[in-house]
Parts: C-alpha cells; structure tokens; sequence
C-alpha cells in the first residue's frame, strides 16, 4: 500500500512537473490544444460527478457551460468586475442555477431526466436569444480585450484552466473516498434502496449536481475570456455537450483519472481527423463515437485495467511464486 | 379579435399540428418499442426532406408522389440502421444508445453537408401559391394536402400495428420483451422492423416539411428538439398521444408567440415541456405508470 502511495505520487508529481513546464516551452497552436484538452477534461470530469457517480446522464449539462460563459461576459462588459471575481460569481450562479432546478427535475429518471436536462438548455438558450439588453441576442457578445501581451495571456489563460481541473479532480477523488460519495453511488446502484437506508436522495443528488454546474460554469467563464467573443448558438451547442459525454465513456465514468484520460486521448484524436479529413470531420466524429460504445463500453481506463493491468500483476505474481518455489526446492 | 382572426388562427394550429404529429410518431414508436431515445430521428427527417428535394429538382418528382418512394427507402435504410448498428448494444444502458445515435446524427449531418452544402433549399410544385378563401381566411391548397397525408399517414400506421401480424408482434414485443420471445416473436426482427417504419415516418415528415418549409443541413436540431416535446406532451411511447402532442405544441408555440412575441414561441414550447415533464411525466393523456420505466 505504501508502495502504491510513493508510485502515486511520483507519477503526480511528473505531471506536474510537465503540466507546468510545457506552456512555456509549447508554440501558441498546441498551448491552444492544450488549453483544449484541459478544458475539456474539466467538462468531462465535473459531468462525472452527476453521470458517473451518481448515474443522472445530464446530456444537456452544457446549460452550465453557457450560463458560466454569458455570466463572466455581462458581469464584465456590464458592470466592469475584474475577471477573478466574475469567473467565481460565474461559477456560483451556475450553482444556483442547478440548485433551483434540481428540486424539480432531479425528481425524474433515466430518459425523463436526459430530456429534461436537454429541454432546459434548449429553453436557457432561446431566454439568452431574447434578452438582447443583457446578452446582444443574436449577434453574441465580446468582452474586454486584456492588457498584456497574448503569450502571457494565453499561459494566465491555461493555469487557470489548470487550477480548475486539479481542484475539481481533487473533489472527485475526496469525494469518491467519503461517505457523500458512498451514498452517490448508492444512489445509482438503487435510489429506492438508498432511500430506504436513510439517506437523503434529494439533498445528495442536488449536491451533487450543484458541484457539477459549479466547475462546468467555471470553465464556460474562462472560456468566454479565452475567446473574448461567444454566442448562444455556440457555448449552449448540444455538440459540446456530446463531446464531453463522449470523452467520459472512452475514459471510464465513475473513476476518477478516467475523464483525464478520455480528454486527452479524445482531443488528440479530434486534432488529427481535423487535418486529415476537414470535410467528414463530423462523419468521422459519429464513427468513432459508434466505435467507442460498441468497442470500449466501460471505457479505456477499466479496458487497460482488465486487459494489460490485472494479466501482467498475475504474471509477476505468477512468476513471484514460481520464483520463490524454486528457491525452496533448491533449499530443500 | 375577431372571428375570423381566430378561425385563421385555429387553421394555421391544425396544419402544424400535422406537421408535428408526423414528427413525433415515428419517435414515440420507436421510444415505446425499444426503449430508446432515438437522438438520430432530426437528421432522419432532415434526409427525407433533402431526399424529396433531390427527385424534385433531378426528376421532377411531386413532393407528394416521392412520399411512398422515399418511405421504402428509408424502411430499408432504418431496418439496416437497427440490424447492424443499433442491436449490438440494446443491452447496454441509456448512456450508449443515446450517444450510438447521436453519433449516425452527425454522420448523416455530414453526409447532407457533403451532398447538398449548407445552402437553404426550397422544394416549390407549381401549384404552392393557389389559395382556397373561406371568407377571410385563407388556406393554401398545400396546407390541405399536408393535413391530410398526415391524417391518411396516421390510419395507415394504426391499420398496420393494430390489425396485421407484425403489427400485433410489435405491440407485444412493446409491453414485454422477454414474454413476447416465449411466444416465439423474434424481437431483433421485430426491432428491425419498428426503427424501419419509423424511419420512413421520418422521411415521410421531411418530405412534408419540404413543401412548405425552407431545407437545410442544421434543421434537425431544432427538429429532434419538437421530436422530444411531442413525444413528452403526449406520453412517451404513447402513439395516439404523438398527434395529441402534436395538437398540444402547436397551440404552445402560437398561443406563446401571440402573448409573448414572436421570437419566444420557442421558449414557451421547451417551459411547458420542462413542466410537463416534471408534473405529469406520463403525458397529457398517458395513464400513470403507464409509459414511465425505472431508469
């Protein structure tokens, strides 16, 4: 066990070390792949937490994203906050936003609630259409352009992303780990049965979903300032919504390095089908989708588990013994 | 708002409500057979309507006439669909299926994007423009046409699940799958068949969106979203209930459009859909627990 600890943390703090030192060494194309593909990890990761965990396939959890992404606009377009405060009134807003919603519509399962969750992002999206004195409408929004040179930018821009991935991994794994967690996946193994045993389905399952809108609305601000330009029709896209449900089922849903995984592996392959085929880039994005849920359903994180990870620790222990019974039958 | 006002108003209700039941009953079947959400049904209906475009302009086909010739061939591009794609993981949970469609949506996005470009397309027969005046309201012949293709549609669709042998199955297989096996139906065949009319009740919708409507590649999204607020209104799986959704969110969007404006018909659809789907999740005419399944 203590092994595995040091393992552990020797493998984190590799990552670290490599997270931290490739946007200064990496040219502004793939700092923007990168920046991507973290991104999108924390997309991925903050839907595990209500997909994966507690087992609500939020399909429409891109609301959060938009939300966080016009909030940090109009806060700093309209009211001029400086950006840290409207990333974090941001991210509370989606909070609440998933806080109000999700007394009533947590209240529905399965395909009840996958509408739901659709249908509130699609109604969120014609709201933020209509109020053109707040959001520009149609025409979208543009925020204030940042007074430092882009390079720097662009590295302020990646380790807050960064941050916001570690903060929201490091959530999960506590939470996977605490009794919250336990009664998450109770809930998903059986709501009823939960129920029964005491505790509190709705409260949990708010919980949860709030953690979730809170992270998804944070990465939408950073966004929205990453870009300095969104419109509805692309922050509250149910493509991006796929995408980071798709990139949960080829990492793993419920565990906890699986969306990280999924990101990464999912962005590089997004980046190559983008030069190799730029016409059928969506054809050949729904024929990997396909692929992915008729080849690796569990995802590749329990597929490396089961098929690399568990055969070659047998081995070793196979061959341990072997090795150890050759010692005594030469003692002997 | 007089009479007449009102009577043009209930006319225009009438004819989308065609429209929309068309939309919605291919989805509700397939949902109430297979358990699935079928996020593919908008890029279905948007290749029906690019399908009767294309024998339109290339062969002059009438958007009416091409109805039987494209719902063929779109039985046999769903019956495909189902056999060698979606069969494979119909044991798997809602998260696969789900993202299984999205990703033949995308393909066949793209596909039209190919094809076609992502210009606006309009299917326009000779007589689109001529106009029947009952006082002062006016109906265009088209509109007629449509209400009753649709209305020849849905007999023929009730005809064929409630008095053939397939038919009978489907229902069967639609209430319990593991007894509909013990009696000797073949559920994969009869899946087959369900995604097969289904398809062709999209093809069908879109060859009728096509003679009124403006075509386009990114049309299914907004499509697949009246798909699901049909198919809520009236009770999930619930086929009779497809029309009365149908009813239900053309009066939304214009009862919406007329208190709220124009530009919040759409807002007023996805409200009451979010509403229904919290306070009755069986539909407006569903019967408890009746189309609701645990998870």
């Amino acid at each position: 066990m203590r092994n595995n600890l040091a393992a552990v943390g020797i493998w984190v703090a590799v990552l670290f070390l490599v997270l931290t030192t490739l946007p200064l060494i990496l040219s502004g194309y793939w700092l923007k792949i990168l920046t991507n593909i973290i991104m999108f990890a924390v997309l991925a990761q903050s839907c595990n937490i209500i997909s994966g965990y507690t087992g609500y396939p939020a399909l429409g959890n891109v609301v959060f994203f938009g939300l966080g992404a016009y909030s940090t606009a109009i806060l700093m377009n309209r009211i001029g906050a400086p950006f840290p405060l409207a990333l974090l009134a941001a991210g509370l807003i989606s909070g609440l936003y998933a806080a109000v919603l999700g007394l009533p519509i947590l209240k529905t399962k399965g395909h009840y609630f996958v509408m739901a969750t659709l249908g509130v992002n699609e109604a969120t999206r014609e709201l933020v259409n209509n109020l053109d004195f707040l959001t520009g409408g149609g025409i979208g929004m543009s925020l204030p352009i940042p007074d430092r040179s882009i390079q720097s930018f662009y590295i302020l821009i990646y380790f807050t992303m960064l941050v916001i991935l570690v903060s929201c991994t490091l959530l999960v794994h506590f939470v996977s780990r605490s009794p919250f967690g336990f009664a998450l996946r109770a809930i998903r193994a059986n709501e009823q049965a939960a129920g029964v045993m005491g505790i509190n389905t709705t409260l949990c399952k708010t919980g949860a979903w709030v953690a979730s809108a809170f992270f998804t609305g944070l990465a939408g601000g950073v966004y929205a300032y990453w870009l300095t330009y969104i419109e509805s029709q692309v922050v509250f896209s149910i493509i991006i919504g796929v995408k980071f449900f798709v990139i949960l089922l080829l990492g793993g849903a419920g565990t906890v390095f699986g969306p990280l995984l999924g990101a990464f592996m999912f962005q590089i392959i997004d980046q190559f089908i983008w030069g190799a085929f730029p016409e059928f880039h969506l054809g050949v994005l729904g024929l990997l989708m396909i692929m992915v849920v008729i080849f690796v359903p569990n995802g590749l994180l329990r597929l490396f588990e089961t098929r690399i990870w568990f055969p070659a620790k047998g081995l070793f222990q196979a061959l341990g013994v072997m090795g150890t019974r050759a010692g005594r039958s030469e003692k002997g | 708002m007089d009479f007449w006002v009102l009577g043009q108003y209930a006319v225009n209700i009438l004819f989308l409500a065609g429209i929309y039941g068309c939309v919605g009953l291919g989805f509700s079947l397939v949902y109430g057979v297979m358990n699935i959400i079928n996020l593919a049904h908008g890029s279905l209906i948007m290749m029906g309507a690019y399908t009767t475009f294309w024998l339109f302009t290339s062969y002059g086909i009438d958007p009416f006439l091409s109805i039987p010739l494209s719902a063929v061939l779109f039985f046999m591009i769903g019956y495909f669909i189902q056999g060698a794609i979606i069969n494979r993981v119909m044991k798997t949970g809602i998260f696969m299926i789900m993202i299984l469609t999205y990703g033949i949506e995308i393909i066949l996005v793209n596909l039209a994007l190919y094809l076609w470009k992502a210009n606006y397309r309009s299917v326009a027969p000779a007589y689109s423009g001529n106009i029947l005046e009952l006082g002062s309201i006016t109906i265009p012949y088209l509109k007629l046409a449509i209400l009753a293709a649709t209305v020849l549609i849905t007999v023929c669709v009730y005809l064929f699940i409630n008095k053939t042998k397939t038919g009978m199955a489907i229902q069967a297989t639609s209430l319990n799958r593991y007894s509909a096996q013990l009696v000797g139906i073949d559920i994969h065949r009869i899946y087959n068949i369900t995604y097969g009319v289904s398809t062709a009740l999209a093809a069908t919708a879109g060859a009728l969106i096509a003679s009124v409507y403006p075509i386009f590649p990114s049309m299914e999204g907004p499509f697949l979203g009246k798909a699901f607020v049909i198919a809520v209104l009236g009770g999930l799986g619930n086929m009779a209930g497809a029309l009365v959704g149908g009813l239900g969110l053309a009066v939304a969007e214009t009862v919406g459009s007329l208190v709220f404006g124009a530009s919040y018909q759409n807002v007023t659809a996805f409200a009451v859909f979010v509403i229904i789907l919290v306070l009755r999740p069986y539909g407006l005419v569903g019967k408890r627990f009746f189309a609701e399944i645990s998870s």
